[in-house]
C-alpha cells in the first residue's frame, strides 16, 4: 500500500509538468488557433536555460522566473516573425513549427551539447508523512502548478480579458467589431503559453535530467493532454494531465513498463477518433484546412 | 503583410505597369493548376530521364551514388505523400512508419520464411497499402490537424511495437537481410545496378503520379481537397476516394521501404520513427506537393544540401529548419512553384518583347 501511495505521489509531480505543457498547448491551439509543434522545444529551452543559470550560481527559483521570461520572449518572437503570417492557413503554421522545433533543438546542441543535463535538487529536503517519503521539491512542483492552473482557469473563465478571448474564438468578426483587438490577444495567448512552457521546463529539470531531445518526446504528451481534455479547456487539460500522469506512473510501477509510451498513444488515438472534441468538450480548434 | 495571394490558376505573366511588390506576389504564387505546354513537359521529362540514367557514368564517386540512391527511394515514398497531400489534401507526419511497414514486412518474410526481394515485394507493398488505408480510417471522421496528430501517434506507436517485438522484429537492433536476388545477368550487389533498380521504381512512381494527376480520379481528388462538402453533394463518394488515395500512397511507401531495406541491408526502428517522418513532411512541403517534380526536388535538396555545403549533421538540420521557414513564408507552394513561376515570368516577358499579348503561360 505504501508503495502504491509512493507511486501516486511521484506520478502527481510528473503529471504537473505534463499539465503545464498541456495548458500551454490547449490555449495556443484551442484559443489562438496555432498548432505549435515547437512547444516541447520551448519547454526544453526553458529547462536548458535553468540548467545554465543554476550552473552559473543563480538560485533555482530566480532562474525559474528568468527561464519563464526568456521562453515567453522566444514565443513573442516566434509569433511576430512566423506564426502571424500563417494565421489563416493553420497547416502551413504547423509545418513551420516543425521547422522551428528542428532549429531550436539543434541550436541547443550547437550551443551546449547533446548530452543530458541535470541540476542537484534545489531544496534537498525529504518529508516522511505516514511512511511515505515526499521529496520537498516534488511537493513544490505540484504547488506551483496548482497556483498556475488556478490563475489560468480564473483568468480565462472570470476576467474580462478571458471573456474577450473566448468571444474572439467563437466569433472573430463580431469580436473585432466590438473593439476587441483579436490579433493582440492571439499574441498574448501565445506569449502566456510559451511562458508556461518555460516554467514547465525549469520544473522538469528540477525533477529529472533532460536532453535536447526531451522536447520532441514531451510534445506528443502535451498534445495528448490538451486533446483528451478538449482544446481551449484548462480544466480539461488538468484532467488529461492527471489521467496520463497516473497511467504512466502506475504502469511504470506495475504492468509492463516497456509499453508505458504505448498506453498514452493508444488513449490519445482512441479519444481523437471517438471524441474529437475531447472528454470535457472544448473548441474544435482552428478550422481544419 | 508579406503573405502572397495563393489562389491557384493565377496567370504567370505580369501585366504591364505592375508594382514590384505585385510582381513578387506573382513570382511566389501557387501556379500548380496552370498547365505547361505539352512540349515543355516532354522536354523536361526527357532531360531528367537522361540525366538520371547517365548519373552513374559521370564518375562522381561511390559516396555521391549512395546519396543518390537514398534520395531516389526517399522520393518514391514522397510521391505517395505528395499524392495524398498535394491532390487530396490529407497531410501525414507518420509516413516513415508506413515505409517501415513495408520494410519490416519484407525483412520478416525474409528472416522467417526465406523470401527474397522479388517475392516479398508484392506482399510488403500490399501490407503497406492496407495499413495506409486502416490508419486513414480516422480521416473520415476528423480532419486537418487532428488527423496529423493521429498519424504522428501511429508513428510513435509503431516504433514502440517494433522495439518491444522481441526476436520477431529484432527489437532495438533491428533485422538484417541478404542482397537483392540477382536477375539473369544483373547482380544487384554492384552499386550502379542497385541505383538502376531504384531508378526504375522511381520512374514507375513518377508515371503513376502523372497518370493519376491527369485522370478523372485525380480531378475528383482535387475537388475533394478544395471543397469536401461540395464534392459530396455532387455525388462523389468522398470516403472511398480518400481511402483509395491513402492506399495508393501506402503502396508507394511500401515500395520505398523495401528498396530502402535492400539498399541498407539492415533496418532498425529509429529509421521509421518520428524524425524521419517529419523530414518526409518537410521534403514534400519544400519541393511542392502539387507539382510533378516537387517531391523529387524536395528529396534532392534535403539529401544533397549537407553534402554540397559541407555541413556537419547539426548545422545541416538547422539549415533544413531555416529553409523550411523561408519556403513556407515566401513560397507556400514549395520550390516547385518557384521554378514554375520563374519560367512563367520569363516566358511572359519574352512574349511581351515579341509584341505578343500577355498570354497564359
Amino acid at each position: 500500500m505504501d508503495i502504491f501511495v509512493q507511486q501516486l505521489v511521484n506520478s502527481l509531480s510528473v503529471a504537473s509538468v505534463t499539465i503545464l505543457i498541456g495548458i500551454g498547448i490547449t490555449l495556443i491551439f484551442g484559443l489562438a488557433g496555432i498548432v505549435n509543434f515547437a512547444h516541447g522545444e520551448f519547454l526544453m529551452v526553458g529547462g536548458m536555460a535553468t540548467w545554465f543559470m543554476v550552473g552559473a550560481g543563480m538560485n533555482f527559483f530566480v532562474a525559474l522566473v528568468f527561464a519563464g521570461l526568456l521562453v515567453g520572449a522566444l514565443g513573442f518572437a516566434a509569433e511576430r516573425c512566423l506564426f502571424r503570417f500563417t494565421l489563416n492557413r493553420p497547416m502551413n503554421g504547423f509545418i513551420m513549427s516543425i521547422g522551428l522545433s528542428v532549429i531550436l533543438q539543434h541550436a541547443v546542441i550547437r550551443v551546449f551539447n547533446e548530452f543530458q543535463k541535470s541540476i542537484t535538487d534545489p531544496v534537498g529536503l525529504v518529508w516522511t508523512i505516514g511512511g511515505v517519503d515526499v521529496t520537498a521539491m516534488r511537493a513544490i512542483v505540484v504547488a506551483i502548478t496548482a497556483v498556475i492552473v488556478a490563475i489560468t482557469y480564473f483568468g480565462i473563465s472570470r476576467s474580462r480579458y478571458g471573456m474577450a478571448l473566448r468571444a474572439s474564438v467563437s466569433d472573430r468578426d463580431t469580436a473585432e467589431l466590438m473593439g476587441i483587438p483579436v490579433r493582440r490577444y492571439v499574441t498574448g495567448v501565445f506569449i502566456y503559453g510559451s511562458l508556461l512552457a518555460g516554467i514547465g521546463g525549469a520544473l522538469m529539470i528540477s525533477l529529472f535530467p533532460i536532453t535536447p531531445f526531451t522536447g520532441s518526446v514531451i510534445i506528443i504528451r502535451g498534445f495528448a493532454v490538451s486533446l483528451i481534455g478538449g482544446l481551449g479547456n484548462v480544466g480539461g487539460a488538468v484532467v488529461g494531465g492527471l489521467v496520463l500522469g497516473l497511467v504512466d506512473g502506475l504502469s511504470a510501477g506495475y504492468g509492463y513498463p516497456e509499453w508505458t509510451d504505448a498506453y498514452s498513444l493508444v488513449v490519445m488515438i482512441l479519444i481523437l477518433v471517438l471524441r474529437p472534441q475531447g472528454l470535457l468538450g472544448g473548441t474544435l480548434g482552428p478550422k481544419a484546412s | 503583410m508579406p503573405m502572397t495571394d495563393n489562389s491557384a490558376g493565377k496567370t504567370g505573366a505580369a501585366p504591364e505597369g505592375v508594382r514590384a511588390r505585385d510582381r513578387l506576389a506573382l513570382l511566389t504564387a501557387d501556379n500548380a493548376a496552370v498547365p505547361l505546354p505539352a512540349g515543355v513537359q516532354a522536354i523536361t521529362a526527357i532531360l531528367l530521364a537522361v540525366l538520371l540514367i547517365a548519373l552513374p557514368w559521370l564518375g562522381l564517386g561511390y559516396r555521391f551514388l549512395s546519396i543518390a540512391i537514398t534520395t531516389l527511394y526517399t522520393a518514391i515514398g514522397l510521391y505517395g505523400l505528395g499524392l495524398q497531400f498535394g491532390q487530396a489534401g490529407i497531410m501525414s507526419v507518420g509516413h516513415a512508419a508506413l515505409m517501415g511497414v513495408g520494410a519490416y514486412a519484407s525483412a520478416i518474410l525474409s528472416v522467417q520464411l526465406g523470401f527474397g526481394f522479388w517475392t516479398s515485394l508484392p506482399f510488403a507493398m500490399a501490407l503497406s497499402a492496407i495499413v495506409g488505408g486502416v490508419i486513414g480510417l480516422p480521416t473520415l471522421r476528423v480532419g486537418g490537424q487532428h488527423y496529423i496528430i493521429i498519424t504522428f501517434c501511429f508513428c510513435a506507436l509503431f516504433v514502440v511495437v517494433l522495439t518491444n517485438g522481441g526476436t520477431f522484429t529484432g527489437s532495438a537492433t533491428g533485422l538484417d537481410v541478404g542482397s537483392v536476388t540477382p536477375l539473369p545477368g544483373i547482380n544487384f550487389d554492384k552499386l550502379s545496378n542497385n541505383y538502376y533498380l531504384v531508378l526504375a521504381a522511381l520512374f514507375l512512381a513518377l508515371s503513376a503520379t502523372y497518370l493519376i494527376g491527369n485522370s478523372r480520379y485525380g480531378r475528383t481528388l482535387r475537388a475533394i481537397r478544395e471543397n469536401e462538402q461540395l464534392a459530396r453533394s455532387v455525388g462523389i463518394n468522398v470516403d472511398l476516394h480518400k481511402l483509395g488515395v491513402l492506399m495508393v500512397s501506402g503502396l508507394f511507401a511500401g515500395l520505398a521501404g523495401v528498396l530502402q531495406l535492400y539498399y541498407l541491408r539492415h533496418i532498425s526502428p529509429t529509421l521509421f520513427g518520428a524524425f524521419p517522418s517529419l523530414y518526409l513532411a518537410l521534403m514534400v512541403m519544400l519541393g511542392g506537393a502539387r507539382y510533378l517534380y516537387g517531391p523529387l526536388i524536395g528529396a534532392v535538396i534535403v539529401n544533397f544540401l549537407p553534402e554540397v555545403l559541407n555541413l556537419d549533421p547539426v548545422d545541416s538540420r538547422i539549415a533544413y529548419g531555416v529553409c523550411l521557414l523561408l519556403v513556407i513564408l515566401l513560397l507556400p507552394g514549395g520550390v516547385g512553384a518557384g521554378i514554375k513561376n520563374v519560367y512563367c515570368a520569363v516566358r511572359g516577358g519574352l512574349e511581351k518583347q515579341g509584341g505578343g499579348t500577355n498570354g497564359r503561360a
